[in-house]
């Protein structure tokens, strides 16, 4: 069981949302980042607490090839961004996770690194998965050029002016990872032997620090190469350009995964914002600051929907009702009658019944925005300790174990296997290259192949076992007999306590869309302008608007 | 896979070391590529976990794990489960086809009749039988003992050894048990074991002959590439938008 559960106040508990509602992939697949993103957590503590940013190494030649390193530094511990520039060629430029060069590699090294190191880490992390770092390391990652934006403001910078607003609007980002790995990946420091650092307890925070000093990077990188070219003509980018840059990242089905993996911290994810959505709700009366604060957050939210663009019919469907949802809620916010009793309730009630899920779940992140200091603890309890959920309870009654099948389960009950719809895919690994994938069961050769993702039919499968067990008998009994259940077993005792630790749709049905998935994780992660390039693959924008270095602390201060 | 080891495609950690090189692998290196290499000789997924937490438990002590479940993998491997698991009666867990038992399963079984009469109760000893790399065993009365407050005595043919309140135990647990077997018996006892922290210098040594050989058999859980699969992954597009 999880020890880091918050656990809602009675009253804060009536206005939690069931997990009925929020677990569809449906309602995922709308989810919106809110200040209790990963990327706004790491933000806030280099906001408040004692950080300096400085990059004391930059030697970078002409061409813009060679390395940097951006420190990030407290009284007791640093962590330091290497960063490798290349020189690559058009061709080998690829958007995939599996390509073979970069425009520019990346290490976060845990401390400061010695020349010895650097010379190390240049012998490998521009190889990427087939180098290796070491536990000095916690994450590997690389980045690709926007070719036609990178070039346009390199030109313009070298000229002397600014590059054109449309242009950057357009693109929003000067480079796109394709992978940014942590956890003990390629010989990095596994998570364990860093979790219990303050800063780093939150998910991700070492991913999300490391690609917003990639952000300060690409902005260097191609002002360097500017200055290069046009001499004492160049200028910088002025401030409110650079500001409106993020990162871009291309994501594919690689991530999908993850969630239905990490049962636990999904639970705790989900959690955290629903009990903040509670919070908010109960609150008997509304602080006018909050209420300005709400409307701030609204016409930021009305911008952003006006700059996201995709081309995918599926999203562009999704923000034309975004944008609508959005004008209907100004429409109500004027007038809005603030003095009645929980104000805050009556919106999210009048939210759900004249929003669509679009709506709905931008409506929750506008509602957490001025709330702050009623939430944002909540992000301490993002966190999961998987290990303390591993072992299975082998006394449980089947019986009991049942039970838990037919309440926690009941969703997955209902879905009829037997029909080619509902068991229309399967999700495996490919030999080739190592990915996740997702095949079609009636004409692709591998399910005997399976992952074990389709938890809705691995517990249906499980509880047709259960119906005719001895129910007196313990669970231990019930695995020595049938161990091909145990992954499912564990699934169901994990859920028995953490009410949100499951998807509750069909992960193979022939309608199922991955980039459900991939979305509601981006948004944990705090990712804006989510635009499916099909419906496995995505392509984001993280840290857009967001300060940069030499800005996070005078704004902190101001 | 591509036996190139420079082959640059791969989409995810999947290590590999040439010749005999050392191969550090970190905690969650190790979990993954064990759990598939089991699921690959035929384990359950779920106990598949299993094993890949015996392999991370050992590697974040500094003990070779991966070479001990490969050992394992390899004797176990085109066997049944009734060939691998324990016959679970009061006082004796012997396989009943008289094979070796799989550590894996007799470590996640013991846990899971933990509190139960026929499991590994205070002051009750239990016949176990030939255990295959009986090292793996250990993760798994590591935690037992955390969760009940237990310590254990093993005893072999020639040898014996105590998991308890001594700091020492695990160093000489990794001498006396990586070994490719031992007929055991589990003695169970009343007092709390000593903790061992995870090691201050983390990615175990393994080799890389360890390392290739668990890849084979995790190669074993993924499907050959159709022109199907590799249309929808991800971007079929040139990156130079």
């Amino acid at each position: 069981m999880s020890v880091t559960t918050p656990i809602s106040a009675p009253d804060v508990a009536l206005y939690m949302r069931p997990a009925a509602e929020v677990m569809r992939l449906a309602r995922m697949g709308c989810g919106h980042p809110t200040r209790l993103s990963f990327l706004r957590v790491m933000l806030r503590r280099l906001e408040c607490a004692d950080w300096e940013i400085d990059r004391p190494v930059w030697k970078v030649d002409a061409n813009g090839v060679g390395h940097g390193v951006y420190r990030v530094r407290s009284a007791e511990r640093s962590y330091s961004l290497v960063a490798f520039a290349h020189d690559l060629p058009p061709e080998m430029r690829s958007d995939r996770v599996i390509a073979t060069a970069w425009d520019a590699t990346f290490t976060l090294f845990d401390g400061e690194p010695t020349d010895a190191d650097i010379e190390r880490l240049a012998q490998n992390v521009p190889y990427q998965e087939t180098g290796r770092v070491t536990s000095k390391e916690l994450t590997l990652a690389r980045a690709n050029r926007s070719v036609r934006l990178f070039n346009h403001v390199v030109e313009a910078l070298s000229e002397g002016r600014q590059p054109d607003a449309e242009e950057i609007r357009a693109v929003g980002y000067l480079m796109r990872t394709t992978a940014v790995y942590g956890s003990g990946k390629f010989g990095a420091s596994d998570r364990i032997y860093i979790a219990d650092r303050p800063e780093l307890a939150a998910p991700f925070q070492v991913e999300m620090l490391t690609v917003w000093l990639i952000r300060a990077f690409t902005v260097d990188i191609v002002e360097h190469i500017a200055a290069a070219r046009g001499g004492v003509n160049a200028v910088k980018l002025d401030r409110a350009t650079r500001r409106s840059l993020g990162v871009g990242n291309s994501t594919g089905l690689g991530m999908a995964p993850f969630i239905v993996r990490h049962p636990v911290l999904l639970n705790n994810w989900i959690m955290s914002r629903e009990e903040a959505l509670a919070r908010v709700r109960a609150q008997r009366i509304a602080d006018p600051q909050a209420v300005e604060g709400l409307e701030t957050a609204l016409s930021e939210a009305v911008a952003n929907a006006a700059i996201w663009h995709s081309e995918h019919p599926v999203q562009r469907d999704k923000l034309h009702g975004l944008r609508r949802d959005l004008d209907q809620l100004a429409e109500a916010l004027v007038g809005w009658n603030w003095d009645g009793d929980l104000p805050w309730n009556a919106l999210w009630l009048w939210g759900e019944e004249n929003l669509g899920l679009e709506g709905q779940e931008a409506l929750l992140s506008l509602m957490l925005e001025p709330h702050g200091g009623l939430v944002d603890d909540l992000a301490d309890h993002m966190g999961a300790d998987e290990a303390a959920s591993f072992r299975i309870n082998g006394a449980m009654p089947v019986e009991a174990l049942r039970h838990v099948l037919e309440t926690a389960y009941d969703w997955a009950l209902e879905i009829d296997f037997s029909t080619p719809e509902n068991n229309a895919r399967f999700w495996y690994v490919s030999e080739e290259k190592l990915e996740p994938r997702l095949g079609e069961r009636a004409t692709e050769d591998g399910a005997s192949l399976e992952q074990p993702l389709c938890i809705a039919r691995l517990i249906a499968e499980l509880y047709e076992t259960v119906r005719t067990f001895d129910g007196s008998a313990p669970v231990a009994a019930l695995l020595l007999s049938h161990p091909e259940h145990r992954y499912a077993v564990r699934r169901a005792q994990i859920a028995q306590s953490h009410p949100y630790a499951e998807v509750r749709d069909n992960l193979i049905a022939a309608d199922m869309l991955p980039i459900d998935l991939l979305r509601c994780k981006l948004a944990f992660f705090g990712a804006s302008q989510f635009d499916p390039r099909s419906d496995r693959w995505v392509r984001i924008n993280l840290f857009a608007g967001a300060p940069f270095p030499d800005e996070i602390k005078q704004e902190a201060s101001a | 896979m591509s036996a190139d080891p420079h082959d640059q495609t791969r989409g995810e950690t999947a290590p590999q070391f040439a010749g005999n090189e050392h191969a550090p692998l970190s905690c969650n290196e190790a979990a993954a590529l064990c759990i598939k290499a089991a699921r690959g000789v035929g384990m359950s997924w779920g106990m598949a976990e299993e094993a890949g937490f015996a392999a991370a438990w050992l590697v974040s002590q500094g003990i070779d794990g991966p070479t001990r479940l490969c050992s394992h993998l390899e004797q176990a491997d085109g066997l049944d489960w009734e060939d691998l698991c324990p016959a679970v009666t009061p006082g004796a867990w012997q396989n009943t086809k008289g094979q070796a038992a799989c550590p894996i399963i007799l470590g996640a079984t013991l846990c899971d009749y933990a509190e139960l009469p026929e499991g590994p109760v205070p002051n009750s000893e239990i016949s176990l039988g030939t255990v295959n790399s009986p090292i793996l065993l250990v993760p798994f009365l590591c935690e037992l003992g955390r969760r009940n407050e237990l310590s254990f005595a093993l005893r072999w043919n020639g040898g014996k050894l105590r998991i308890d309140g001594t700091k020492e135990w695990l160093n000489l647990a990794a001498e006396a048990l990586s070994v490719s077997q031992l007929s055991l018996t589990l003695g169970v006892e009343n007092a709390p074991c000593h903790q061992p922290c995870a090691t201050t210098s983390p990615n175990a040594q393994t080799t890389a002959a360890t390392v290739a050989a668990l890849n084979s058999f995790a190669m074993r859980t993924t499907v050959p590439a159709t022109e199907a699969s590799r249309a929808g992954a991800g971007s079929t597009l040139s990156d130079n938008d």
